[in-house]
This record gives structure tokens, C-alpha cells and sequence, in this order.
């Protein structure tokens, strides 16, 4: 009998990403994962690729009550209530305010220059807004952390803490927002409004009529406003690179930077991959000093050389011109 | 009987016979060339495989009822070289593959390099005592072929990873002058080692599925969505066990501490040390095996055979 002591096989970590092994062979195949870091490897590739067949559900876990299509449905109208009250009163006292003038929502080529806080203030500021914040990647909340513990990757034990800067902070302010985002998005156009969650944290929220704002500092840093530009926070795209052109549109963030370094964000920077560009058996490498893009699918990279590099894909494929 | 190992009752034995005629039929053996005796032969050598000897006959049922037969029998076919079989494959996986080795490289050359390997495989150009020997050989049908071929690319393109990191490791450190350069060590620093105690003792009792969890997001830094796709569950339950296990293991840590003679208010001081001395010893109790060199030696030793 091959005992998972042994790496799974292929037919094994194939059944586990699709659910098909008895539980008994399942929870195996998991405790060997818990200690195997090339197999969670193999696995967690295996797992994410698109159209990948699996027998399980991704709805939450939790059903609970939930599933009683009554109570859902109770649920549901009495958040658009909720909702519909407060974004009224919020529109009402938004009229009596200053438009404010500066928007990144259109995509721009140029590097947007911004004016951010001064050093000294800067790193409490982001502390504090990384503490309220709950959509800082893990990448800020380590550079957020004090001096002398800028490499560590926090443990468990310190996360506990849930202290300014945790990584920890941000999970579950990251998951009621995205709960009660869902909630809002599904219900009622609006401004920022606060929903008070399960656990009776009031979390503030992100309308979809306004998006977060985004800029490049003049040092070459990807900074997000969530509150029209009145404070701007800086996030931690990659180490060590300087950014030069910024493409915005709602949800979907594209920088470009020195040596072809070029990443893209589908939830407003929460989570970034890095795209590289090729085309013709050749790597993009230069300098982009310009991103554009129309829709989700199509866009045009400008280097420092002059080339323009079009994907109509979502930077799955690339064409240079 | 699909098993040389065992007499069944008669009872059982006809059960079990009726069992595999209604998988044969569902999976069009006769069509590909496959005779009963043979997908008998097959079945038996799966249960092998994955049962121990002594496996009830309900278990040998499960497990039989379990299998993707039809696509055991297109696997098993075209290992054999039947024509009819290739020409089935070839129509439902030849882009897949393609498109699975684009999405695992982003790059296109890489990409077709890698699927040409593995159809090279597959189809079966190594011989192996005068016989054609192919990877889809392998397949068992525990889950879809498809899956398989996914697990199976994503294993290819990580060993290669693997392999031309060390080679371009070897080269910088040759220009560099230090052609056998010490590996970079943490700093050491001193940390009370009733803390690491304590910790070993809180991680080694967690249950596989929040040690995966944890062994995903800190050591890995896999993504709260990665780890529900693996899963097969919402981000945010992820999202809540993340933050429900480290609060857990603070106090199942600080528990630990006093067991060992320390006071409250010393545990907690002592919790307050250098992340990175506790990130190496999670680390260390997390992590048994290092995914720096080939996937395993098993492997690297025996790749011809999907395993």
C-alpha cells in the first residue's frame, strides 16, 4: 500500500485537489502536506489553475442558519435597509462638502507625483492606517513593522498579539470587509458606509462608486488614498523596485517600473502578481515608463526604448510593436 | 478475480464480479481494445496499490466505484499504443495541455517545451526492456485524467525549476570567487528554551489541517485564496482560522510556559522576544522537509513512472 510517509503520487495530489479521495485517505494525504513543503508546492499550483474540476462547494462553511432561504432573504433586505439609511444621510452631508478635485480612476501613462507625509510621521501614520486598514498585504505589514524586524515574517505567536502592524489585524477585518462588501455591492449603490458585522465590529467600508485612489510617489512608491485623497497610504508592491507608470481602474491596478518590472492587482492591491511580458521568445527588460489599459483584457506597455507591448488578454500573452 | 491475494466469499465474490462487469461496460474497454481479463488485471493492481492486503470487500467495492473508469481505460488504452485511444486523448487533452503548461510557465517557448516533454512521455518514447514504456501507465484513476495531467506538469516544471537554480546558483557563486560558498545562516540569537519547547509542543498537537494552513500562509506565504482553493473552501473561512489559530496557539503556548515553571507575566515576556527566533523554530517544527532541491529522491530516482 503506498502510505503518504512517502510523497503522494501524482494520482494522489490530483484526487486531493479534486476532493475525490475517502476522507480517511484524505486527511492522510493532508498530514503529509502539513510537513511537506514540496508537496504544498505541488499542490497549491496544482490547485490554483483556472477550470480546475473540483467536487467541492466554495461557498463559506458556514451555512448554519444561513441556509434558511427565509433568513437569507430577511437578512439580505435588512442589510439594503441598513444600507440605503445610511448612504441617504451620508449623501446628505457629502452635498454640503468640497468636491474634491484630484482623481486616479482614469488610466495614465505618466507618473502621478504625489506629496506624501514626512518621514518621521510617515511610518506612525502607516502603522495606525494599517491598523485600521484590513487590505495592507502581508509585504506592508512587514515593512510597517519596527525597526530590527523589517525581514521577519511574523509567527503565529506575535500575530496573536494582533498589535499595530500584525498581519493578523488585517485578516479578519479583511474578511468582514470582503463579507460586508459583498452585502453592499449586492444591494445598494452608494458612498462609504459602516456595517456592523457578526462580531460587532463597525468596519468601514469601501463604496463601489468610489473606488481607492492610487498615485506614485516621487521616490517610485505605489501609494492608495481611501478617503478621496486625504491621506494616502503606501504599499509594498516588491522589494526594491521603483515604479514609473501606474494604470487604475476600479479594482484593477497595473504598475510598471525599472527593468521591465511589471505587477497587477484584481482587488485594488490586496494581492499582486508579477507579469512578465514576452513576445517572440523575448523578455520585456527595460525600463516601462508607461501602462495603459482600456478594460480588464486590454492594454499597451510603454518602455523607456520606445517599444509598445499590447496584450489583449490580461497580460496572459503579449504582442511588441 | 482482479486479486491473486485473497478467496472471497461467494456471496462477496459475485457482488464484487458484478461490480466490475458494470465498470467495464461503463468504461468502453472492448472499444479501446481492452479485454475484461485485462481491466480486471488493472483494478487488481490499483487495489494493490492503495489497499492493504487485508482490505475488507467493502473497501475494495469503494474503492473500485471510486475510480474514473473510463478514463483509466483511455490511459491504460493508449499506454498499450492503441491507435483509437491516442486519437480520443489527442482530441480532449493535446490543448489542455498546452494551455496548463501556459498557465503554470507564462511563457510561451517554456510553455511548449514543457508540454512537448511531457506528451513525449506520455505517448511513450523511453523503452524499458525492449517494451515502449509511457507515463500514462501510471494513471490510476483516483481522480480525473485531467487532474493527473495538471499534478503531473506542475511536478515536471518544478523539478526543472529546481534544477536550473542550483546550476545558476553554482555559476554566480564561480564568478563571485566563492565557488563553494557557505550557505547563509540567521543570526543566532538567544532565546529561553523553554519557548521553543513550548512551541514544539503546541505545533506538533495541532491537527493536519491547521498545521497546513499555517505551514501555507507563514512559511509558504500562500495566499488566503490559494489556501481556499486548495481546500475547497471560501477565503474567508481561511481568513478566520488564520486569525482564530494564532490567537489559540498564544494561549495554548503561555499554558505550555507555565507547565514548565514559568510565571504568567514571565511567559509573556518571554513571547515578547525577536520574531525571527520563533519564525526559525516554527519554522524548523513546521517545515520536516525543505522543497530546495528535486521533489523527492523517489522521484528524481524513478520519474518515468508519474510517481
Amino acid at each position: 500500500m503506498a502510505t503518504v510517509e512517502d510523497h503522494p503520487d501524482a494520482n494522489l495530489l490530483g484526487a486531493f485537489v479534486e476532493k475525490s479521495l475517502a476522507q480517511v485517505e484524505q486527511f492522510r494525504v493532508l498530514e503529509h502536506l502539513s510537513r511537506c513543503a514540496s508537496c504544498r508546492e505541488i499542490v497549491s499550483l496544482t490547485a490554483t489553475q483556472p477550470g480546475i474540476a473540483s467536487a467541492v462547494s466554495v461557498a463559506p462553511a458556514r451555512a448554519g442558519w444561513l441556509s434558511w432561504p427565509v433568513l437569507r432573504w430577511g437578512a439580505a433586505v435588512a442589510c439594503v435597509v441598513v444600507v440605503g439609511t445610511v448612504v441617504t444621510l451620508r449623501q446628505q452631508h457629502e452635498s454640503l462638502q468640497i468636491e474634491p478635485t484630484i482623481s486616479v480612476q482614469k488610466p495614465e501613462p505618466e507618473k502621478q507625483i504625489s506629496a506624501p507625509s514626512s518621514p518621521q510621521s510617515k511610518n506612525a501614520e502607516d502603522m495606525t492606517t494599517a491598523a485600521a486598514n484590513p487590505t495592507v498585504t502581508r509585504q506592508t505589514a512587514r515593512a510597517m513593522k519596527p525597526a530590527g524586524n523589517n525581514n521577519a515574517a511574523a509567527s503565529p505567536v506575535e500575530m496573536a498579539d494582533a498589535g499595530v502592524g500584525s498581519r493578523l489585524a488585517e485578516v479578519p477585518g479583511r474578511a468582514k470587509a470582503a463579507e460586508s462588501q459583498d452585502a453592499l455591492s449586492m444591494k445598494a449603490p452608494g458612498n462609504t458606509a459602516q456595517v456592523e458585522t457578526s462580531g460587532a465590529v463597525v468596519v468601514p467600508l469601501v463604496s463601489t462608486n468610489l473606488p481607492p485612489r492610487w498615485t506614485l510617489s516621487s521616490d517610485g512608491t505605489l501609494q492608495r488614498s481611501r478617503d478621496s485623497g486625504r491621506s494616502w497610504q503606501t504599499i509594498q508592491v516588491a522589494d526594491n523596485t521603483i515604479f514609473r507608470a501606474l494604470a487604475a481602474n476600479r479594482l484593477e491596478i497595473w504598475v510598471g517600473g525599472a527593468s521591465g518590472a511589471l505587477f497587477h492587482s484584481s482587488d485594488a492591491g490586496q494581492h499582486w502578481t508579477q507579469v512578465r511580458p514576452v513576445a517572440n521568445g523575448e523578455a520585456l527588460a527595460d525600463d516601462i515608463i508607461g501602462v495603459e489599459f482600456a478594460d480588464t483584457l486590454h492594454g499597451k506597455v510603454t518602455t523607456s526604448v520606445q517599444e509598445i507591448w499590447i496584450t489583449a488578454d490580461a497580460g496572459q500573452t503579449w504582442q511588441k510593436q | 478475480m482482479p486479486r491473486q491475494d485473497f478467496q472471497p466469499e461467494p456471496g462477496i465474490a459475485a457482488r464484487l464480479d458484478a461490480l466490475m462487469t458494470e465498470l467495464y461496460r461503463k468504461s468502453k474497454g472492448e472499444e479501446l481494445g481492452l479485454t475484461r481479463q485485462q481491466f480486471d488485471s488493472v483494478l487488481g493492481e490499483i487495489a494493490r496499490k492503495y489497499l492493504t492486503a487485508d482490505a475488507a470487500h467493502h473497501d475494495v467495492c469503494e474503492l473500485y466505484t471510486s475510480l474514473r473508469a473510463e478514463e483509466l481505460v483511455l490511459a491504460r488504452a493508449c499506454a498499450a499504443g492503441h491507435e483509437r485511444a491516442w486519437e480520443i486523448f489527442l482530441t480532449r487533452y493535446r490543448e489542455k495541455l498546452y494551455d496548463i503548461a501556459g498557465y503554470i510557465t507564462k511563457e510561451s517557448s517554456t510553455a511548449r517545451e514543457l508540454a512537448d516533454s511531457i506528451y513525449a512521455e506520455l505517448y511513450g518514447t523511453t523503452t524499458r526492456d525492449g517494451q515502449r514504456t509511457s507515463k500514462l501507465a501510471s494513471y490510476t484513476g483516483r481522480g480525473s485524467l485531467e487532474g493527473w495531467l495538471r499534478t503531473v506538469m506542475v511536478q515536471e516544471h518544478v523539478n526543472r525549476y529546481r534544477r536550473q537554480r542550483r546550476l545558476v546558483s553554482l555559476d554566480e557563486e564561480t564568478e563571485e570567487g566563492s565557488q563553494f560558498a557557505i550557505p547563509a545562516t540567521e543570526a543566532a540569537i538567544a532565546v529561553d528554551p523553554r519557548v521553543e519547547a513550548a512551541t514544539d509542543e503546541v505545533l506538533i498537537a495541532l491537527p493536519p489541517e491547521d498545521r497546513y494552513v499555517l505551514a501555507s500562509y507563514f512559511l509558504d506565504e500562500r495566499t488566503l485564496a490559494e489556501i481556499a482553493r486548495t481546500l475547497g473552501v471560501h477565503e474567508s473561512t481561511i481568513s478566520r482560522k488564520v486569525d482564530k489559530l494564532a490567537k489559540s496557539l498564544r494561549k495554548q503556548i503561555l499554558a505550555a510556559l507555565g507547565r514548565r515553571g514559568m510565571s504568567r507575566r514571565q511567559a509573556q515576556e518571554a513571547l515578547e522576544v525577536d520574531v525571527r527566533d520563533l519564525r526559525v523554530n516554527i519554522r524548523s517544527r513546521l517545515a520536516q522537509e525543505k522543497g530546495g532541491g528535486a521533489f523527492s529522491k523517489k522521484k528524481a530516482e524513478a520519474p518515468a513512472d508519474g510517481s
